[in-house]
């Protein structure tokens, strides 16, 4: 896998690509899909949810805007 | 990558698992509780309202920052020994975040609940809830 990382990005770009065309077809109410403001609605509402979604986004703040920018660390 | 990928489906598989949960009259589950979407208890009064804010927020804070941990020092024990300072960097940059960030978001939620209060001064209306 680390000798091909574009596969990485790959599966990235299907995953993101199959959420944002998830929320296009429930925006256009196709289906009765529920949106992503339901289905974010529904995990907060529990504690383990809410730090699971905290932990998603201090993971790709750290993952995009701390590591290797070594300026903000330095001390 | 891979730590990422895992908190992405499991969050949102167990959130679209809760919500297409069948119920009784409502096929897909949309029928919400009105109220707030952290399941913030209604508090009455504005003191009460900004401790449980400030408990809320602290609770997720510390939870987060702990699972992310958790799930990072399992992927570096478990899965790959990333080079370099990776589990030093995690937990000094995402404590940096939490401090940037929760202190920024305190100030909007004050600034938020000086402006609808004096919105509901000037209209006469009764002010709402603190935060």
């Amino acid at each position: 896998m680390v000798q091909h990382p574009l596969v990485g990005y790959l599966v990235w770009a299907a995953l993101f690509g199959a959420l944002f065309a998830w929320e296009g077809l429930s925006l256009a109410g196709a289906g009765s899909l529920p949106t992503l403001s339901d289905v974010f609605r529904v995990i907060m509402r529990y504690p383990v949810g809410r730090w699971a979604l905290f932990a998603l986004w201090l993971w790709t703040g750290w993952h995009f805007f701390v590591r290797g920018w070594h300026f903000l660390l330095r001390a | 990558m891979l730590g990422g990928y895992l908190l992405i489906m499991a969050t949102l598989g167990f959130g679209l698992y809760r919500l297409c949960r069948p119920k009784t009259g409502d096929r897909h589950g949309r029928s919400l509780p009105a109220g707030r979407p952290g399941g913030l208890p209604a508090a009455t009064g504005s003191r009460r309202g900004w401790l449980a804010l400030a408990r809320q927020v602290t609770g997720t804070a510390v939870g987060g920052y702990l699972m992310l941990m958790a799930v990072v020092i399992a992927y570096y024990y478990g899965v790959a020994r990333v080079a370099g300072d990776f589990l030093t960097s995690a937990f000094t940059g995402t404590a940096m975040l939490i401090g940037i960030a929760v202190p920024l978001f305190g100030a909007a939620s004050w600034l938020t609940g000086r402006r609808r209060r004096r919105g509901s001064d000037t209209t006469g209306e009764p002010p709402g809830r603190g935060p």
